[in-house]
């Protein structure tokens, strides 16, 4: 409950450090981005998608959810970069670490803005898939249900990307170098299949899978395995704030 | 632990490697007295207060600050430590009075605390002004006034006088000189200028390539310099004879 609280007020006063940064825009502005991909799919090649038989919201998520998985990734990249990038581009870490708080605090609290602000884009692209279903298809029952459920497994699954990603740019004092390797890592993950179910849940691949691909066993694994990659990334990230203080 | 030191420290250590940036160091800083660190060019001060403030661990060896020791007691002695250590540390992106702001909620202090820091380093009237567009000596009155707020018992200032004006010098070594009585606080400095440590310091400390070379007040020094046949005139001249000594003495790298 303590742990709670303090993840809250470190989140609260990271927030204060984003001011100026541009991250809350480029958050909104991918949102906006990612969520025009299925509207602009539908409104080009709408017969395709409405000839198909079966939920409609699995049909718009075939159709357009890779490229608003990469977006998503490439957010989330973006977003790790820029909240350390505040604390290195004018050495305010070094401020940070002299104050009493736990050395762990700091990543605690980015990592909680960026799962907050992951929420963002995935709002923005419920509701055009949702625009998109009720626009184009006939009306279904318990879409509403489905659709929810598929972009909370969605959001689960950004989470170890978001912690791989924010663990990466803790390691770079320099942007630029986190940035290029995230780009790296987005395309070099983005070719692995999903048929095996380990190489399904890593980190910047694992955001391109989607709940109907999996059983429900399956997926209960899928979010097991994500909840504990993003508490390995916490466990390394805590043993490279230690192993640091060595050899600085 | 001596009760009237509330730094002190044993055998302190510190090795990237075969380099030893910090050897065998045993320093007793006094409660309430300005204690001057001096020493060349990585002679080790930088990394002593980087211990001092857990930015780096020692290799060996350990140290007490106000009976607290480390690692155990890190947030505590943090607690009670202001810190300016190199190059002025903020965020660029944020104004004077909002990189105060975030220390000031860190550290629970009341709200006029940023207010009361700005106006003891100068800087009311740029409060609301981006920090990465300060010259030189804002941002390194800034790192001051971060140090500062709340004045806590214990401040450790590494070339706090860096890239300021001489007025600036001079209001910073005023300020400095007047903290202990002011705020019953214990203050170690390290500086370049030699005559501002010898105007603002109780003690000093002398250190060459990780070694302390003496330590004790002004008159201690110059008595010692004189057993020595070192000059005395002023301490500039008796720091340098001492420098210069110990490294005729291979006092090199160890």
């Amino acid at each position: 409950m303590m742990t709670t609280a303090n993840t809250l007020t470190l989140s609260t006063l990271e927030t204060r450090k984003l001011k100026r940064t541009g991250y809350v825009p480029a958050f909104l502005g991918g949102g906006l981005l990612a969520a025009m991909v299925p509207v602009l799919n539908m409104a080009v090649r709408r017969e395709i998608y409405v000839s198909q038989s079966g939920s409609p919201f699995h049909i718009l998520m075939d159709a357009n959810w890779q490229l608003m998985a990469q977006l998503n990734i490439f957010l989330l990249v973006c977003g790790a970069c820029i909240l350390y990038h505040t604390e290195y581009a004018d050495n305010g870490i070094q401020r940070a670490e002299t104050l009493p708080m736990k050395a762990s605090g700091l990543f605690l609290g980015k990592l909680c803005i960026l799962f907050c602000s992951c929420l963002l884009p995935l709002c923005l692209e419920t509701f055009s898939l949702l625009a998109c279903c009720t626009r184009y298809f006939p009306k279904t029952p318990g879409l509403g249900a489905v659709m929810l459920k598929g972009m909370a497994f969605e959001l689960a699954l950004l989470l170890p990307t978001a912690a791989a990603m924010l663990f990466l740019s803790s390691l770079c004092r320099n942007m630029w170098m986190c940035l290029g390797t995230g780009v790296i890592l987005v395309f070099l993950t983005s070719m692995l299949r999903s048929g095996n179910l380990v190489l399904a849940a890593v980190p910047f691949a694992a955001p391109y899978r989607m709940l109907h691909q999996f059983t429900a066993g399956q997926a209960g694994r899928l979010l097991l395995l994500s909840m504990g990659e993003v508490a390995l990334f916490c466990i390394i990230e805590w043993i490279y704030t230690k192993l640091r203080r060595c050899f600085q | 632990m001596n009760s009237t030191n509330i730094i002190e420290t044993e055998n302190l250590t510190k090795s990237y490697g075969d380099f030893t940036a910090v050897s065998h160091l045993n320093l007793h800083i006094r409660k309430g007295s300005v204690y001057g660190f001096l020493g060349p060019n990585g002679a080790g001060k930088s990394t002593t207060m980087k211990m001092f403030l857990g930015l780096t661990s020692p290799t060996s060896g350990r140290f007490q600050i106000d009976g607290k020791s480390y690692p155990r007691n890190r947030t505590a002695i943090l607690k009670d430590i202001g810190s300016f250590i190199e190059a002025p540390s903020f965020y660029g992106n944020l104004t004077g009075e909002e990189n105060l702001e975030i220390i000031r909620r860190i550290l629970g202090l009341p709200k006029t605390a940023v207010a009361d820091a700005l106006e003891l380093v100068g800087l009311t009237q740029y409060k609301k002004r981006l920090t990465k567009k300060y010259s030189l000596g804002m941002k390194q009155r800034l790192g001051l006034a971060g140090a500062l707020i709340g004045h806590p018992p214990i401040l450790i200032l590494d070339e706090p006088t860096n890239g300021l004006d001489p007025v600036g010098i001079h209001e910073i070594r005023t300020l400095v000189r007047s903290l202990p009585e002011k705020y019953d606080c214990t203050v170690l400095v390290s500086s370049h200028l030699l005559p501002e440590v010898e105007l603002m310091a109780d003690d000093i400390g002398i250190l060459n390539h990780g070694r302390l070379l003496f330590e004790g007040t002004l008159a201690e020094l110059e008595s010692s310099a004189r057993s020595a046949g070192l000059p005395t005139y002023n301490l500039e001249e008796t720091f340098l004879a001492m420098i210069d000594a110990d490294n005729q003495k291979g006092g090199g790298r160890i």
